[in-house]
């Protein structure tokens, strides 16, 4: 008997070690709760799983939770789609301390947010297009509960967003021009509003950002501030709490970065190198979102429809020999 | 990996069929909200005008002013020094705290919750305890109602009429009314049968047997049912105010987001204080009627 036990732990640690020196072993990678991200880490998952021979597994994520785990606790080890600048600090002191590192850009063109209105409307008045138009238009945005001033869609409550949209509702002085600023909530509150505009052709005027499907699928038209961008003051002033002169400026574009702990990075360059090169364009994405959306597709579907239809995107980031195995992968599902 | 058999696996729908199922509903609400949302959102308007007016009231009389208002309505309905003292030291404490304002927009939305939800509450429990076919046909209607999660029904409600306080307070009457219908319902039918026949022996009719019999001694039950409306109305404050509602709720919803752990603490608190004073003085303003019952007995 006891030597029916001992070669069982035998047995046991012979399987396990030799799960160990597979090339990139078991790794977990953070599912955000968004579409992009789950999209982003679904395709991550399979090409890890097919091209490069890793068991990985999705876990749940959020910016911050993500983040702090990732640095403290060394897991996940990959974030697909990390917006940065919620962040910078943390994550830059982190770098430094070789716990994480940044693979690459997600999103090449950088998240963008604005402040858009509805294509319809600009197709109607090519003036809506600037700060300036809609300034002199201010009627036309009417505010949902009270009609006798008009409307702005602010960031939901307690985004860091709030912030900034806040300083520069200041610095157009959209408050002078009759503008009130409406709290949506939450995203789908905000979401939600758009959709309402959309489908009855009604005025919409407010926040938002992109990559998003809710933009993929209504096509909507960034507000020109007619100012430029001062990056120094956005990033000194109107996204701090305290900013006393809020200048106007447009949006500098939102690094978004894919981030791994340094202990993949180190352990599997290959897989790392995959992440380096694997990057979205914001149109593309929008694109792709809508899809998802239409189709009520979740991420491992999208995946699919990501992979079969758009070669030519994903097929520079893998060598020849990892995308040979991914599209036989492919043709099993 | 084994073949797929039925067995091993369950027999699921085609994922293009089900895909097709989900597209058909949503196109389907899509086109619904496109034909009658103004229709629906207008029939809304009055209650809308009467919401914003009834804010504004209440945020731009003087504080102390409202302080007197409430407090008087308190001393009137419930009749205790104790109680009066209380609500002005909670009041004047949400005041010095910063909170006036969000606390009078809450409270002006759950005043105008809680009378919806029992005007159209107490009909509906009454109905439901005049028939056991209506009675049928609602209990799993209530079922959903405080079962549902409630941004299943938000979003729909929000595409419908937009944000802000009319999808806010359907979604909290929708929360809120079942208690109020169950326990209503509940306090009619629990009326001693023979009671009734005395009634009835007296000569007394339908509608005077449940003004003059059924409904007095129903009372003690269905004041226990609009406190439970109050009390879930006030635990909506928050999801509510996901959807724009403003008051109380959206700085709890700041502080999730922040981790703004004293934020979070004092507005909830307030939330908490006006709570207690909803179901104090309907409770006190319960036991004084009950006490003018039990002295005719």
């Amino acid at each position: 008997m006891k030597c029916l036990v001992g070669a069982v732990i035998v047995l046991f640690g012979m399987i396990t070690s030799g799960q160990a020196s597979e090339p990139c072993g078991k790794i977990s990678i953070a599912d955000m709760n968004w579409s992009s991200a789950t999209l982003i880490a679904n395709v991550d998952l399979f090409i890890l799983e097919h091209g490069y021979g890793c068991d990985a597994e999705l876990v749940p994520g959020d910016t911050m939770p993500t983040t702090i785990s990732m640095m403290e606790k060394g897991e996940p080890d990959i974030a697909p789609e990390l917006w940065s600048n919620s962040a910078r600090e943390a994550i830059d002191k982190a770098v430094a301390e070789k716990r994480l590192r940044i693979a690459g850009s997600s999103l090449s063109d950088g998240g963008e947010e604005g402040f858009w209105v509805p294509e319809y409307m600009v197709k109607k008045d090519p003036s809506l297009a600037t700060i300036s138009g809609v300034i002199a238009n201010a009627k036309l945005f009417e505010h949902p509960e009270d009609p006798s001033i008009s409307g702005f869609f602010g960031c939901p409550a307690g985004w860091n967003c709030q912030t900034s949209t806040a300083h520069l509702f200041d610095a157009l002085k959209l408050a002078d021009a009759g503008f009130e600023m409406v709290d949506p909530g939450s995203s789908a509150g905000l979401a939600g509003s758009i959709a309402k505009a959309y489908e009855r052709g009604e005025s919409w005027f407010g926040y938002y950002w992109s990559p998003t499907a809710v933009l993929g699928k209504y096509k909507m038209v960034k507000v020109d501030f007619e100012s430029g961008v001062d990056f120094d003051h956005f990033t000194t002033c109107t996204t701090q709490e305290e900013c006393e002169n809020p200048k106007a400026t447009m949006y500098p574009p939102a690094p978004v970065h894919t981030i791994t702990t340094e202990a993949f990075a180190s352990k599997s360059p290959a897989a790392f190198e995959y992440l380096s090169r694997r990057s979205f364009k914001n149109a593309q994405m929008n694109t792709l979102l809508a899809w998802m959306e239409e189709n009520q597709a979740e991420g491992d579907v999208a995946m699919e429809e990501f992979l079969n239809n758009y070669e030519s995107t994903w097929m520079p980031w893998v060598s020849s020999e990892v995308a040979m195995k991914v599209k036989k992968a492919l043709a099993e599902l | 990996m084994a073949k797929e058999s039925w067995l091993t696996q369950f027999p699921e729908m085609d994922r293009q069929d089900l895909t097709a199922i989900k597209k058909g509903l949503d196109g389907a609400y899509r086109e619904f909200s496109r034909s009658y949302g103004e229709v629906i959102e207008s029939f809304f308007d009055p209650l809308l005008y009467f919401l914003v007016w009834f804010e504004k009231l209440l945020l731009e009389t003087p504080w102390w002013i409202v302080i007197i208002a409430v407090v008087g309505i308190v001393h009137l309905t419930a009749r205790s020094v104790k109680l009066s003292i209380g609500v002005v030291l909670a009041l004047c404490l949400i005041g010095y705290f910063g909170m006036w304002d969000n606390t009078m927009r809450t409270l002006s939305i759950i005043t105008v919750c809680t009378l919806v939800s029992i005007g159209l509450g107490i009909p509906i429990g009454i109905m439901m305890a005049r028939s056991n076919r209506v009675q049928a046909i609602i209990s799993p209607i209530l079922d959903i109602m405080q079962t549902m999660p409630a941004f299943v029904y938000l979003i729909p409600v929000v595409m419908l009429l937009g944000i802000g306080k009319i999808p806010g307070v359907i979604a909290v009457v929708i929360y809120a009314i079942p208690p109020v219908i169950r326990l209503t319902n509940l306090g009619i039918r629990l009326v001693d049968k023979e009671v009734l026949e005395a009634a009835t022996a007296y000569g007394a009719n339908k509608s005077q047997r449940l003004w003059g019999v059924q409904l007095p001694l129903a009372m003690p039950t269905i004041m226990a049912g609009i406190n439970q409306t109050i009390m879930m109305a006030l635990a909506m404050v928050v999801v509510a105010s996901m959807i724009g509602v403003k008051g109380l709720g959206q700085p709890v919803l700041k502080s999730i987001t922040n981790q703004y752990f004293t934020l979070g603490l004092f507005n909830g608190l307030a939330i908490v204080a006006l709570a207690i004073i909803f179901d104090r003085v309907s409770q006190a303003y319960a036991k004084r009627t009950q006490r003018h019952l039990e002295g005719t007995h």
